[in-house]
């Protein structure tokens, strides 16, 4: 009898992530770069609650891990010269950090008291050699597709873009920036187009989020009454076989 | 439940993206205001299964991990620095800057704030002043019997005294330029304020190079863009409603749930 409750339990608990993760997603629907991101669900076969050899194990629902879209959001115009908008999917610039190398897709870049091309939080943007220094009395820099800086006509360096043979192994440190947890290197990717003057906004679709979230809440629904159904039926049992005939 | 801080987290930053929206509407006729947006970034992530940890004794590894992440937090909020329209007002003491540069100004308290708002006036001795009274630096006197005053594109400011057909040069206006624009400080009445961000301000001539021009009887609007303002505007409301709906879901489940009992 309690199987059907602890299967249920099972699959209250996903569904509270699910929830986390879709309140996640709505809060990061305005978040430049964002990839949308969604919890993988599998079934886990386990003993029954009663012992009975005759018959197989029940299935518990068990998240296996948050999936990310890397798909391509949309660019928005800002007319800023140093928001630059990655055209490719799966494509990231290079920062340098106090831990190492990280990535990311948000290309609101500054200028910071040396002229250095850096992230809004003040890490170095990579460039093919090394870091980008800019000389804002040379006029605006221009930036080509391939990621080539040019200020008055003479190229300053090179935007450094990568990809990943496995996206799954990149995970997020919270600032925005993704690191590489797997042991395969970066590479260049040669295919990505720069776009000057744009951001990317993130790939949140908020009307399928809604719809996932009207989903949860009334599986959660229906779940609690199949918990409560189970307690009904086994405490109705207890009450009818303890009635002395 | 995490959801609902999540949601809650989701508002704040809308909440902060309406404020500095109204912001930029509530300047947009104010001379030489740039416009400023908030930037967002996603918080810190709970590692819930780490990705690449090992599932068996044989060196299998998780391939993706399960990463939640905790809402939203505003990254920063900055100005972008673009040229503003130069509007025409005859004012022989008002002047744009048309490109790079800012105008410096003697605070009271002896310290140079920068400003882009180029309508001055002339106070009680003849000294150029911004509209507030603070003398504009390098200081300029204009002479009591000035007839006429003309500021060139290069900054020189001559003025052709009564009874004289020879224009006679009274003093120059300069330009600071800054690594680093968006790093300077607002301190509001449309002054700024060098910080460690900006960098150094270095000074030179306009019309030089990396320094912009000036137009005199001119002052450089704001280069707020009101319909891409309202459209911000729109999408930030609806994603505060969209969080909300996330806070009352995430409530149903939880009396759902506490309504269990038999």
């Amino acid at each position: 009898m309690e199987n059907a409750a602890y299967i249920g339990l099972s699959r209250q608990m996903t569904l509270r992530r699910e929830l986390d993760i879709v309140a996640n997603n709505i809060a990061n629907a305005d978040t430049t770069g964002f990839k949308v991101e969604q919890l993988l669900l599998g079934t886990e076969v386990g003993e029954r609650a009663r012992n009975d050899a005759v018959r197989p194990g029940v299935s518990f629902v068990l998240d296996n891990g948050v999936g990310r879209d890397y798909g391509q959001g949309p660019l928005n115009q800002t007319g800023r010269p140093l928001d630059f908008g990655i055209e490719g999917e799966g494509v990231f610039f290079e920062i340098e950090t106090d831990q190492g190398p990280a990535y990311t897709r948000d290309g609101a870049f500054v200028l910071d008291p040396e002229g250095r091309l850096v992230t809004e939080a003040g890490h170095r943007v990579q460039g093919q050699g090394g870091e980008i220094v800019l000389d804002p009395a040379q006029g605006q820099p221009a930036v080509a597709a391939d990621g080539t800086i040019s200020q008055n006509g003479q190229p300053v360096g090179q935007l450094k873009l990568v990809r990943f043979d496995a996206l799954a192994a990149l995970s997020k440190g919270g600032d925005g920036l993704y690191r590489n947890a797997s042991n395969a290197a970066a590479m260049d990717a040669t295919d990505a187009r720069v776009r000057q003057g744009m951001l990317e906004s993130s790939n949140v679709n908020p009307i399928l989020e809604i719809t996932n979230l009207i989903e949860i809440s009334r599986a959660y629904e229906r779940i609690t009454r199949m918990i409560e159904n189970t307690n009904d039926l086994s405490r109705r049992a207890v009450e009818r076989l303890g009635r002395a005939s | 439940m995490r959801a609902l801080r999540t949601a809650a987290s989701g508002m704040a930053a809308q909440q902060l993206n309406v404020e500095v929206i109204s912001n930029n509407i509530a300047n947009m006729n104010t001379v030489g205001f740039k416009r400023q947006r908030a930037e967002f970034q996603d918080l810190l992530y709970q590692n819930v299964e780490r990705m690449g940890a090992q599932s068996s004794a044989q060196g299998t590894v998780v391939p993706t991990g399960i990463q939640i992440g905790a809402g939203v937090k505003a990254g920063s909020v900055y100005r972008i620095t673009e040229q503003g329209t130069p509007s025409q007002t005859g004012n022989r003491y008002d002047v744009a800057i048309d490109g790079r540069g800012y105008f410096q100004v003697n605070l009271p308290s002896g310290e140079t704030a920068f400003t882009r708002a180029g309508n001055f006036a002339v106070n009680g001795e003849g000294q150029l002043v911004t509209d507030d009274g603070y003398a504009v630096n390098p200081a300029i006197t204009i002479p009591q019997d000035a007839v006429d005053v003309s500021i060139s594109k290069s900054g020189q400011v001559q003025v052709i005294t009564q009874g004289s057909t020879e224009p006679s040069v009274v003093g120059q206006l300069e330009l600071a330029t800054f690594f680093n624009e968006a790093g300077l400080e607002a301190v509001g009445d449309n002054l700024l304020m060098e910080t460690a961000a900006s960098g150094p301000a270095t000074v030179g001539t306009p019309g030089a190079a990396g320094f912009g021009q000036i137009l005199q009887g001119y002052t450089e609007s704001s280069n707020v863009d009101a319909v891409s303002e309202i459209s911000a505007l729109i999408v930030a409301q609806r994603a505060y409603e969209m969080n909300s709906k996330v806070i009352s879901t995430a409530d149903d489940m939880l009396s759902v749930a506490a309504q269990v009992k038999s």
